[in-house]
């Protein structure tokens, strides 16, 4: 009897010892199912950055037990169920995910990949980081989708710049029709024909008929206004 | 009551109101529509060009010296030209030498063709000013594409700034030869600027006598905010010493002083047409030999100007690539070797590279093709010009500026306005040409022949607005003018000095100012500048001749870059078209006034008195 309980107490102890022994040897680096993550915070947060420590990582696996929960719609997963390992000092480090029933089985990478794209947010807000400073390895952000407005804003501002000239050119016209009217009602009134041409040489501004006599040029010299 | 008249129409003139033209209302107006349009977009983006090409500093020498021997002669003889002839270049051709009106007409057909393509590059800019109205500019990311795993592909391969010109601004297909459809956003915006230009020259100069004060004047402002705003760019300071760092070697080049030559000659519009048709409006007594230096000396220091503005930006872009670079090989270094992240720093990457290449050699290797070399010279050198320079590049420099949308607001309108000061010396130049013509100014009155004008090259620049429109747009901006300008000007050179008479010429112009022509205006007129001028045709020809069949720069989606492809026979074919047909107006109409005037003296001999004066 004796011997049976010390059997069981060994048994127990080696059990303790060499379960992390065991989840350890699940997570290698380049495990078919383990995905390595990269941090940058110095880049992210110059002045303001914190220091990578335990609990930073304790952070992380807890970040990552939400992700699984949210995912998989249960409360069975831990902290304990997020193993890690191989960390640098440029902080990088391989985790694996393991299943809460059975520790020695690791959960698939196409799961752990929906889990981590579903929370990615979340996961990056709790680090103060974003998609580029904490990085998957293997698994690509989603980038946001682009906003698409009814009237694209360009045609807005091309819609008001043509109106305004559009408006000016009818206003031009217009005016210099109105002019033209009120300068013929009163050369009709005058009665003088041969003016009434002249004006309307001066009006469109080109050469009517004839030949521009140069005589009158010398008088521009001679009489200065 | 004769005498009545005759006294009132002779106080007309004498209160400047020409009773048969219309007139500038003061000289300055006149001053600054030449300035409006000989500053236009090749100050900002052909000098700096020319400038980083042929040794910076040194590149000055030549091009100042070209600006004395054949760019001021040249203009004061143009301008001499309008204002005693009063007529546009056709009519004022055909007045010195019946034989030679063909020159006015040959002026006419390049203007034709520069107003049909030099609109269209107004459309693009009103596309980017347009669109520079959002919070993020539209050339600053690559779109993401449809499933939203990444960004579209083309996009990635090429820059998002060139990603935006070729694809979203053009819709550019492969080849010359793939038409596709016309772009309507584009069609638009050239609509739009045609619109501009016609409610600009409606009124004919009273209307563009107005307008120019600002189009002279604004373009000023953008460029000094900008050299405030570039010269306070991290690394604008770099740009600018590259620029200015002289390289006294490349004076031994030939090409240093065609380039300089041609500049000048192209940068004042000269040959065109545009400056005789604005000397026509002048009174006949305005001292255009001032107006003619101020002008030019105006003109040539605001290239030197925006190119201090432009490398100071080309500065900035460079550092700041450079300074990307640098992080990304930062990096990967620290990705690659699991370095803690505050070990490398951007001043310390090549001091790394070097460590680690001799402490870890293998792991080094497996680098391989990845480690970029990251060379600010390399960045300073990729030189552009043209509508790479300030549609990609530009632009590219100006999503990186803090608050990006004003700057890019600013300098598109600087663009803008600088486009269409010269468009209106353009439009003028055929307008005013064929408002002189007797059978047309019987029918129509001005409003209605600038309308048709407007209305003639919209229809016919709808075609640049298509899917291929890009390559026919480098086709009539590299061959429509040229070679055909320096004809013109070469032609107009040997005619008024030697036809027409130097005598005859400097008699005229002491009609108009009261002094004679001194010795340095007959001097250049009757000796230098046709001789400069003659090199420089001949250059052209053998360098045509040299260069094989022309090519051009076709987009290619699959590479992201451009490809240098050979223009197809019927391209060929039209670029010979495009080059002959306004050069053979010279000989043409020559030929015909012969005949005519044959007929005339055969048919009508008993006529002793000729009333039609030459």
């Amino acid at each position: 009897m004796r011997c049976l309980r010390m059997l069981v107490r060994i048994l127990v102890l080696l059990y303790l010892a060499g379960a992390p022994a065991l989840a350890q040897t699940l997570c290698q680096p380049n495990a078919s199912n383990g995905y390595r993550v990269r941090i940058s915070i110095k880049t992210a947060l110059g002045n303001q950055a914190y220091e990578w420590n335990e609990n930073e990582m304790f952070l992380f696996r807890a970040t990552m037990a939400f992700a699984m929960r949210r995912y998989y719609k249960t409360e069975t997963y831990n902290v304990d169920n997020i193993i890690v390992c191989n960390q640098t000092r440029r902080v990088s480090f391989w985790f694996v995910v393991i299943s809460p029933e059975n520790p020695t089985m690791l959960i698939p990478k196409a799961d752990v990949e929906k889990a981590v794209s579903m929370s990615r947010h979340r996961i990056n807000n709790a680090f103060l980081l974003t998609d580029r400073t904490l990085e998957f390895l293997g698994i690509y952000p989603t980038l946001a989708e682009p906003v698409n407005p009814d009237t694209p804003p360009w045609l807005i501002v091309f819609g008001v710049v043509i109106g305004a000239v559009f408006a000016g050119i009818i206003a031009l016209l217009v005016s210099s029709l109105l002019q033209k009217r009120r300068k013929e009602k009163g050369m009709m009134e005058d009665g003088q024909d041969e003016e009434d041409r002249q004006m309307k040489g001066v009006e469109n501004g080109i050469n009517l008929d004839g030949i521009y006599n140069r005589g009158f040029t010398d008088d521009d010299r001679f009489t200065k206004l | 009551q004769a005498f009545y008249k005759l006294h009132a129409i002779s106080l007309d003139s004498t209160m400047g109101k020409d009773a048969a033209r219309a007139e500038w209302d003061n000289p300055m107006q006149f001053v600054l529509a030449c300035v409006s349009y000989a500053v236009g977009l090749g100050n900002v983006w052909r000098f700096p060009y020319l400038c980083q090409m042929h040794g910076g500093g040194g590149f000055l020498i030549p091009y100042l010296l070209m600006l004395v021997l054949l760019g001021v002669p040249l203009f004061y003889m143009e301008l001499a030209i309008g204002q005693k002839m009063r007529l546009g270049s056709i009519g004022a051709w055909r007045a010195i030498n019946p034989y030679l009106g063909g020159v006015g007409l040959a002026s006419v057909v390049t203007s034709m063709y520069l107003c049909l393509y030099y609109n269209v590059i107004n459309a693009w800019s009103f596309w980017y000013l347009f669109h520079s109205f959002q919070s993020v500019l539209p050339w600053a990311e690559c779109p993401v594409n449809s499933n939203l795993t990444g960004h579209v592909e083309e996009c990635e391969r090429a820059t998002p700034t060139q990603y935006f010109f070729y694809r979203e601004t053009l819709d550019i297909s492969g080849s010359i030869e793939e038409n596709g459809g016309i772009h309507m956003g584009q069609a638009l915006c050239l609509l739009l600027a045609w619109m501009i230009v016609y409610l600009f020259i409606v009124k004919g100069v009273k209307s563009t006598g107005k307008v120019v004060y600002f189009t002279a004047t604004f373009p000023y402002l953008v460029l000094i905010i900008y050299l405030i705003r570039g010269v306070t760019l991290h690394g604008a300071i770099n740009g600018v010493k590259y620029m200015f760092t002289p390289k006294m070697e490349q004076l031994a080049n030939p090409t240093t002083w065609i380039n300089a030559a041609t500049q000048i000659f192209f940068s004042l519009g000269l040959g065109f047409g545009s400056l005789i048709a604005f000397a026509s409006y002048n009174q006949y007594n305005n001292n255009f030999e001032k107006q003619a230096i101020v002008v030019s000396m105006v003109n040539s220091s605001t290239s030197i100007f925006a190119s201090i503005v432009t490398f100071s930006i080309y500065g900035f872009k460079a550092t700041f690539n450079y300074e990307s670079c640098l992080e990304r090989v930062r990096l990967l270094l620290l990705n690659t070797f699991d370095l803690a992240e505050d070990t490398i720093s951007l001043e310390n990457v090549i001091h790394w590279i070097a460590e680690l290449n001799r402490t870890h050699p293998e792991q080094f290797a497996s680098l391989g093709g990845r480690l970029e070399t990251c060379d600010l010279e390399a960045e300073l050198d990729t030189a552009v010009e043209g509508t790479g320079l300030a549609f990609i590049v530009y632009s590219e420099a100006i999503k990186n500026m803090p608050v990006s949308q004003l700057w890019s607001v600013l300098y598109f309108i600087m663009l803008l306005l600088l486009g269409m000061g010269s468009m209106l010396g353009n439009v003028i130049a055929v307008i005013t040409p064929l408002s002189d013509l007797k059978f047309i100014s019987r029918y129509m009155s001005t409003k209605t022949l600038n309308g048709l004008v407007c209305l003639f090259c919209l229809l016919l620049g709808l075609g640049f607005t298509t899917h291929s429109g890009n390559y026919w747009f480098t086709m009539f901006n590299d061959y429509g003018a040229t070679f055909s300008l320096l004809f013109i000007v070469l032609i107009e050179v040997i005619t008024v000095c030697y036809i027409y008479g130097i005598k005859r010429f400097e008699k005229d112009v002491e009609d108009m100012l009261g002094h004679r022509l001194n010795c340095y205006w007959k001097i250049m007129l009757a000796g230098v500048s046709p001789i400069l001028l003659i090199a420089l045709f001949i250059f052209y020809i053998v360098n045509y001749i040299q260069g094989g069949t022309p090519t051009y720069q076709a987009w290619n989606k699959e590479l992201g870059k451009s490809v240098v492809t050979e223009y197809p026979p019927y391209a060929q074919a039209f670029i010979g078209l495009l080059l002959a047909s306004s050069v053979c107006c010279i000989p043409l109409t020559a030929l015909y006034t012969y005949c005519k005037k044959r007929n005339l003296a055969s048919g009508k001999r008993e006529r002793t008195v000729s009333t039609v004066s030459a």
